[in-house]
């Protein structure tokens, strides 16, 4: 039974969801897959917690690869409203129709629908998804993954009206009408934890806090995304960066961090983790002054080779 | 076979009874419930759904649904293992098929909630409901346990702010305040409340003297007029107060003036247009917003008195300021808020810690006031070290403990001061963790500034 066709069948399970992300380059540990199949099945959204850079937004991404389905994503932020995250009417284009209607005289027979037609709404993310029917593959519509990216750095209006969407999946436009998904979307929320998400949305989900990953994941991590890295530097950026964790730091890095900084040595040409390399290129992993100045020079040299040593 | 609708087949191809694996959810939820964790009945029916899904002998995908779908934030998952562990321990894995198995495990025992008044509920409702249920389902009984266990699920942190009455040292008056000071608290609050420093946010809204238009709300105005625009709309940003994050330092001498400040954060937190955050420190920092919450305000700050156990201690300004910056700081002012620290500044920690971590406290807020109630009296310098060390970054230095530096301190709050001193900004932004750039004299003798002995005294150390 091919992947596509066993999925289009309902037949899913942990296993296949890790594998499957792991074939796409994300590697996660059990519970997290646990946590994603149930949401898929119970049909809940799931929340995703974490620090920055621990591969939430990531997940959400790889899912919809995986299911073949579209990613529609909202970025949340302070003052989102429902004019930028639903609809909004398209008002010069609406202006126009009236000028056009009243130049042709036909102003008199102009009825509601001809200015407040489907073609004058603007569909903003939240709407897309509850439209959006990706018909591509002929018989089964897939129902997108909407990714709603840092709920935390939305305000309170906003998540009390984004729990009335994710409780009936419908919107209602007060000129149109209901407009109710057939299927409704995967849902996917993120949140790097600067406030508390409200507990009514929270109950909506399920939830999982995605933690830094141990050292074989994150080494796992690294050769599936950056391919042609060698083994050994692979391991010695891992090391160091997990010793920069366990440092007093004023933001730890992340998973991206890791990544980034294996693909700029790389770019380098180096194959193995040298002290001047590290100096120049820690501003790669590092994003806060005080951070490269603790660490650069003697503490980088410590670390450096402990993160030889081990084999 | 039976034809019981509740039976039903998971998509492994077992049988499996809805209504036990209801009762264990609930069950379950109900024991998580007594240790602190909210659960709701929504959570306990996904959880038995979520036993259908999974394989239920494997106990580490059991663990994890449960986790997706009991726990609402990182704190609880380890309150969460824990009751895990207790309740599915003497369990052995589902039998897979129906009816009577013969087991030796006992009848179902009450589960027992930790002393903090929760009443025990017997189960005997579900015992009469499932008269089929089989002890596979029996949920081990705490007694059951080997005697070297602890006993019920006690002392686990329930809500973060709530701690266990058991480890004071010694017990303060800490809510016996005069009336009077009382209602001049309130009294203030009441004044102060409609006249707080706003901030212009980031929405907008409709306000006749708004610079720009109001695209949205024109076009709805004007279609009476057939789109033309006679009538004019305008917005403006809105505006709200800052968020204020109350550091509260109790240690000894600090006692008197924290519970006036207490109280007057009370009163601004149950006016709802301030968002306040309360934290009080010692030897370590705590957080006391929910508990400041409570109508009855002598017994919010009594369950204050006891949430703290370190007032026989010294104070540890430095470490209490790193806690809150790494912690608390990105969650309490993400919006530019206002930090108002009191304390006499007196501290056994490191003065440099002390520089540091004021110098980062300071750049993660709007501004940072500070409470000294020897800042009052005639002649003081700031010599102790801790205060010396956190001195440069300080946008307003108040004395703190009188209802007249309360309404200072309304003064400020409202926006209205003397002179615009936000001067801890600058040198904050310049401090590194090389160290400071000035070196911090420690005074030799440490002899109290404040002739009257009914003023605050420092700690003798």
């Amino acid at each position: 039974m091919s992947d596509r066709a066993s999925r289009a069948a309902g037949t899913r399970s942990i296993e296949a969801i890790q594998d499957d992300f792991r074939e796409r380059g994300y590697i996660c540990d059990r519970s997290l897959s646990t946590a994603v199949f149930l949401a898929l099945e119970l049909g809940r959204p799931i929340l995703l917690e974490g620090e920055a850079g621990v591969g939430k937004t990531e997940l959400a991404k790889v899912l919809a690869l995986s299911l073949g389905a579209r990613l529609i994503r909202l970025q949340c932020y302070e003052g989102l409203d429902v004019n930028t995250a639903v609809y909004e009417w398209n008002y010069p284009r609406q202006m126009l129709e009236i000028r056009l209607l009243e130049a042709r005289g036909e102003i008199a027979r102009a009825t509601a629908h001809d200015i407040f037609g489907p073609e004058f709404l603007l569909r903003r993310p939240l709407l897309q998804a509850l439209e959006a029917v990706d018909g591509a593959d002929g018989a089964a519509a897939v129902p997108p993954v909407l990714l709603i990216d840092e709920i935390d750095r939305a305000d309170e209006e906003f998540e009390a009206y984004l729990l009335e969407i994710l409780s009936d999946f419908q919107v209602t436009v007060p000129e149109i009408g209901t407009i109710r998904a057939e299927q409704p979307p995967r849902v996917v929320l993120t949140s790097n934890r600067t406030r508390e998400v409200h507990d009514a949305l929270k109950r909506r989900c399920l939830y999982h806090w995605i933690d830094y990953p141990t050292r074989q994941k994150e080494f796992e991590i690294v050769l599936a995304r950056v391919p042609d890295a060698p083994e050994r530097l692979a391991r010695e950026v891992v090391e160091f960066v997990h010793r920069l964790r366990e440092a007093d730091l004023t933001k730890v890095p992340g998973i991206a961090e890791t990544l980034d900084w294996a693909a700029a040595l790389m770019s380098l040409g180096a194959r193995e983790l040298a002290p001047e390399l590290v100096d120049e290129t820690l501003g790669v992993v590092l994003k806060y002054e005080e951070d490269i100045r603790q660490v650069r020079g003697d503490t980088a040299r410590r670390y450096l080779a402990e993160a030889s040593v081990r084999p | 076979m039976t034809t019981d609708p509740a039976i039903a087949r998971t998509p492994r191809g077992e049988e499996i009874d809805g209504r036990r694996l209801l009762a264990v959810a609930v069950d379950f939820g109900r024991a998580l419930r007594a240790a602190g964790l909210a659960v709701d009945l929504g959570a306990e029916i996904d959880f038995a759904r979520a036993l259908g899904l999974v394989h239920l002998a494997e106990r580490d995908e059991v663990r994890a649904a449960g986790a997706a779908v009991f726990v609402r934030r990182r704190d609880d998952r380890a309150v969460y293992d824990r009751v895990f562990d207790r309740f599915w321990r003497a369990r052995r894995p589902f039998p897979s098929d129906g009816p009577a198995s013969p087991t030796t495990l006992p009848e179902p025992e009450t589960v027992e909630p930790p002393d903090e008044g929760a009443d025990a509920e017997p189960e005997a409702g579900i015992d009469e409901a499932g008269a089929e249920r089989e002890a596979g389902t029996a949920i081990a009984g705490y007694e059951d346990l080997p005697p070297d266990d602890e006993g019920p699920v006690e002392g686990v942190i329930a809500a973060p702010d709530a701690y266990s009455a058991g480890e004071l040292l010694r017990h303060r008056e800490f809510d016996k305040m005069t009336a009077a000071e009382l209602r001049d608290a309130e009294r203030l609050v009441d004044l102060l409340v409609p006249r707080l420093e706003q901030r212009r946010t980031r929405r907008y809204e409709l306000h006749d003297h708004g610079r720009l238009l109001a695209p949205r709300a024109m076009f709805r105005r004007n279609l009476a007029t057939g789109g033309q625009l006679t009538t004019w709309v305008w917005q403006r940003p809105a505006r709200r107060p800052r968020p204020i994050v109350v550091l509260c330092d109790i240690s000894g001498s600090m006692e008197r003036h924290s519970r006036l400040l207490l109280r007057f954060i009370q009163a601004l937190a149950a006016s709802s247009a301030v968002r306040t955050e309360s934290f009080v420190f010692g030897t370590r920092l705590t957080r006391v917003t929910r508990l400041l919450r409570d109508r009855d305000r002598d017994r919010a700050l009594s369950r204050v008195a006891e949430s703290v156990n370190d007032w026989a201690g010294g104070t540890r300004i430095g470490e209490s300021f790193r806690e809150f910056n790494l912690r608390w700081a990105r969650r309490t002012l993400r919006t530019s808020g206002v930090v108002i620290v009191v304390s006499d500044g007196w501290d056994r920690g490191d003065p440099l810690l002390v520089e540091t971590e004021t110098a980062r406290l300071r750049r993660n807020c709007h501004r940072l006031v500070w409470l000294n109630p020897l800042a009052g009296t005639p002649g003081y310098q700031p010599l102790a070290a801790g205060m010396r060390a956190a001195y440069p970054y300080i946008d307003d230095f108040l004395p703190a403990g009188t209802v007249a530096s309360l309404e200072r301190l309304g003064e400020i709050l409202a926006g209205v001061r003397a002179g615009d001193t936000r001067r801890g900004g600058e040198a904050a932004a310049t401090v590194t963790s090389a160290g400071p750039s000035h070196p911090i004299r420690v005074p030799v003798a440490l002899e109290t500034t404040a002739g009257d002995p009914s003023v605050a005294r420092p700690l003798t150390r």
